[in-house]
This record gives structure tokens, sequence and C-alpha cells, in this order.
């Protein structure tokens, strides 16, 4: 078991991502703080999956943009499970925001949910971390850390602030010997009408531009969390891992591998 | 290059970069707004120094955190030279606070001021660059858009965001005949920095270490600092006719030093 009595904190486990980590880590020996900014009805099924199994995991709503918020329910889990060892911001906010026409509330609620409760989080963990000299962040980050949506431009830039915060925190948090990784993730089924822009073709065939035209899945993201989280990445640090396919790389769509009986449209 | 009837408008001009881009854009002939928010004697030294090269220059404070300000700011520029040609994002802030350090606040703050400003300066000029369709946005960043600083980390953040805002800008307003570019300073020589915290003051029996050329050198390929005239004559290059296709780039200016 790589995770044998871990303590990994999910920040939002509601999500499909959250789901997704809670089954890869569960089997691998892992104690979870589960936290969703919706509140914890969601969470409750996970939780009592992961009890019947012999896991030990709370859930809590705690909102991860507020200190105070998030150092009391660090306080809690460290009474009820121990300090964190592990921890997993997956808040991925998407909004339609174009450059021209946003509004405040709008841009701020995505920078936030993103990128300032990515902020908050690593630096309330870091210093139980720092304190014990040991941890392991990832953040499940996105490609458009590099490139641009055309359609959530408020995304993009949060994405942008979580790659240095990434940098960052491997530099300082690296001489603690915390290991703080980036996930950039894309695309995924859905992808297409989440970024649907009237500016980028970026999600037209969006499937046959992966070069194996296959999308991702949480599945796979899990997957990498789980090898960032384990000890067999103790030299990985301040790295972003595009886990995309290949699909930045697609640029000849001649070339796409398409079905033979398919030649125009998108994903079936 | 000539920027003869072009309007800029330069916002934390009263210091360092933006000074010196302000002037340069004059010495061109671009009629400049030099934008401030605490620096006003030294938007005033700018002031002077537009006037000298006999060009035309406003002054206008504000503070870009807040969006009533840049929408004013903006008005007050259009009101007194018709339009805005011109947008250079410079005014930024520095904390130097480590990751432990930061609190709500000043987290919020720097958000406000470095990022959300920058958005909200491109918004509120893209009507008048709409209307004539042209316009030219450079938004000053830093080499900490990529390479992390070590002694701030939402300084970093706000950097990587304006990476993406430059990007997404540049694919949404180019169809209005906007360009926007990224330029990315490394060490520039500016002064004391109003904004930063100030270090604590060495004893008064120790020396303050001074560079010497060799530090300088294995540090800088070109053995000197950047000077605000290095951004400044890249930024006049960017705004000029003939940088007409050059949209969504980041280039980085520091003298080849983050190679070393």
């Amino acid at each position: 078991m790589k995770l044998r009595d871990k303590v990994v904190m999910i920040a939002e486990a509601g999500s499909a991502s959250g789901m997704a980590l809670i089954d890869r880590f569960a089997p691998e020996g892992a104690r979870f703080i589960l936290n969703s900014e919706a509140g914890t009805d969601a969470l409750v099924p996970a939780l009592e999956k992961l009890h019947a199994a012999g896991c030990p995991a709370i859930a809590a709503g705690a909102d991860l943009c507020s200190p105070r918020e998030t150092a009391a329910l660090l306080d809690r889990a460290e009474r009820e499970l121990g300090t964190v060892d592990v921890l997993i911001h997956n808040r991925r906010a998407v909004r339609p925001a174009m450059v021209e026409t946003c509004d405040e509330e709008r841009f701020l609620s995505v920078l936030n949910a993103n990128a300032k409760s990515a902020f908050v989080v690593t630096q309330a963990v870091g210093r139980q971390m720092a304190a014990k000299r040991s941890g392991k962040i990832v953040y499940i980050g996105s490609i458009h850390a590099e490139k641009p949506t055309g359609a959530s431009f408020a995304y993009s830039v949060s994405q942008g602030a979580i790659k240095m915060l990434c940098r960052e925190a491997a530099l300082v948090l690296g001489r603690h010997g915390i290991n703080v990784n980036l996930i950039e993730l894309g695309p995924l089924e859905g992808d297409d009408v989440r970024f649907r822009s009237g500016i980028s073709a970026l999600y037209e065939d969006y499937r046959y531009k992966v070069p194996n035209a296959v999308l991702g899945t949480y599945a796979d993201v899990a997957n990498l969390a789980l090898y960032l989280s384990s000890a067999e990445a103790d030299f990985l640090n301040g790295a972003d891992v595009r886990l995309d396919g290949g699909f930045l790389m697609h640029y000849m769509d001649h070339k796409m591998k398409r079905p033979q009986h398919e030649t125009t449209g998108g994903a079936p | 290059m000539k920027l003869t009837g072009k309007t800029a408008l330069v916002t934390g001009a009263g210091t360092g970069i933006g000074q010196g881009i302000a002037v340069e854009l004059a010495r061109r002939g671009a009629q400049v707004a030099v934008h401030y928010n605490r620096s006003a004697d030294g938007a005033l030294e700018t002031k002077r120094r537009i006037e000298e090269a006999g060009a035309s220059c406003m002054l206008v404070q504000a503070d870009v955190a807040h969006k009533p300000n840049i929408d004013r700011m903006v008005r007050e520029t259009v009101d007194r030279f018709g339009t805005v040609d011109i947008l250079i994002n410079n005014a930024a802030m520095q904390l130097n606070y480590d990751l432990f350090e930061y609190d709500e606040e000043q987290f919020d703050r720097m958000m406000a001021v470095n990022l959300k400003g920058y958005w909200q300066c491109i918004q509120a000029v893209v009507p008048c660059m709409k209307a004539r369709g042209q316009g030219r946005i450079v938004n000053i960043s830093s080499v900490h858009g990529k390479r992390p600083t070590d002694f701030d980390p939402v300084y970093a953040m706000t950097k990587g965001g304006i990476r993406m805002l430059g990007r997404e800008s540049a694919i949404e307003l180019g169809r209005y005949g906007i360009t926007v570019n990224t330029v990315e300073p490394g060490a520039v020589d500016v002064g004391k920095r109003s904004s930063m915290r100030s270090a604590p003051p060495p004893p008064a029996n120790v020396a303050k270490p001074k560079s010497r050329p060799r530090d300088i050198r294995r540090k800088f390929p070109l053995g000197r600092i950047g000077l605000p005239g290095d951004v400044a004559h890249l930024v006049c290059h960017i705004v000029s006719d003939e940088s007409e296709f050059l949209n969504g780039a980041a280039i980085r200016l520091d003298g080849a030093s983050m190679l070393l």
C-alpha cells in the first residue's frame, strides 16, 4: 500500500475528480479529510462507503478561501485523524467569461474559487507539513494554464496563478522536505461544452486532436495524483505534468485519427 | 517608429519603468496620460520630462484596485485627448512577504492591483480601440511570470495570471485590430520602490555589501542589470506600426540573466 495511514485532504471531494481520488486512494491505506464547499450532504455516500471499508474519514464543508475556516478544519482533522500528509487541491471552477464583457463578481468568483483557495490551503497545510518536515501537495490544474480558452479567461488566469503558486511553494516548502507538483489536465468529456467559444476552435473535434483519439478521465487523474502523492515521487518537485494525451501537441487537422466511417463532426 | 498623433495611457508612470516608458513614448511623438496613485511627485517629474520632449501630457490619479477609479481615469484621458490608442499596464505592487507571512487582506490587495487592475484597465480602453479598429495593449509583467521569486509567492501568482490574461486578450481582441503583448523584464534598476517593504537597515558597524563587477557578470551576461529605458524601447517597438502582427507574445527582457 502506497499511502498506509497517510492523512489525505481532498479540497473538493464532492466533485467527479474527488470521487475518483477517493476510489483510487482508499485501497492504498489512506485516511481522508473530505471537504466540499457545497457542504457535507454530497459527501455522505462517500463517507459511509469509506467507513464501511474501515477507512478513517471525516467530512467538512469549509470555505477554503477563508483562513479561519481552513484553520478550524485542520484543527478538527488533527484531533480526529492527525495532521495532513497529502493535500490534493482539485477545485476547478469554470464560468464563461470574456475579457471585454465579464463583470467583477464573476471574475473574482472564479479567481478565488481556484487560485485563492489554493493559496490559503497551501499556507495552512504547508505549516503543518513544515513542522513535521514531510508532505506532498498536488494541484489538479488545467492545460489552460498555458492555452487560452477564448471562453473563460478568468479560469485560465486562475490556472496561470496556480502554476506559479506551485513553483513558489516547491521552493519554499521543498526546503522542509515537502513536494509540490501540478497536474495540467485536459481534455475531458464535456470540455467542448464547458469551454464553448466563438473565438477558439480548440474544442472542435477535440477527441481527435488527442493523437490516440481518447479523452482523459478522472481515473487517469487519480492514477497520476496517487503517484505524485507517494514516496515514489520523492524527487519530483515544482513540476507541471501535462496530462492531456498529447492534445496540445496537435496542429495538423488532416492527420487526425478518425474512425474510417466518420469524416466530419464532433465526438461520437 | 514615430508615434505622432497617438494617445498613450501609462499606468504607474510616476516611478521607475512606467516613467521610462511614458517619457520614451512622448519622445517619439505620442501624447501621454500619466497615471499614478501615490507617487504624485514622481508623476510631476514624468510630466516635466515629457513636456521637455515637446509632447502633451496629463496627470491622472487613480487606485487601479477599484473599477470606478479606472473608468474615471479613462474618461478623463478621453475628455482631454479624444481617445486611447495605446495602453501600457504597468502599475503593480510587490510586498515581499513570504508564503507564511501573507494575510488574506494582503493577498486580496495584491490580486486587486496586479491582476484585476490589469484586466479592468484593458476592459476600460477596449471601447475606444474597438471604435477605431486598432489598438495596442502592453502588459508589463516580470520574469516571475515563469520563474518563482522565492521571496513573494503572491507577486508571482499575479504575474502567472497576467501571462494568461495576455493570451486570452490577444485571441479575443485581435478581431478588433487590437494587439495584446506582455513584456517580462528581469531585474531593472528603478531605485527604491515605495510599495516595497523596506529591508531592515544594516548595523552601523557593518559595511553595506557592494556588488562587484564580477558578481554582476556572473548573473548578467551583458555585465549590467536592466534600465527603464530598455523596457521603454521594447514597448515602443511593440506599439509601433511595425509590430502589427505581434500579438499574444510574452517577451522576456532580462539580458539573458534567467538563462544562467
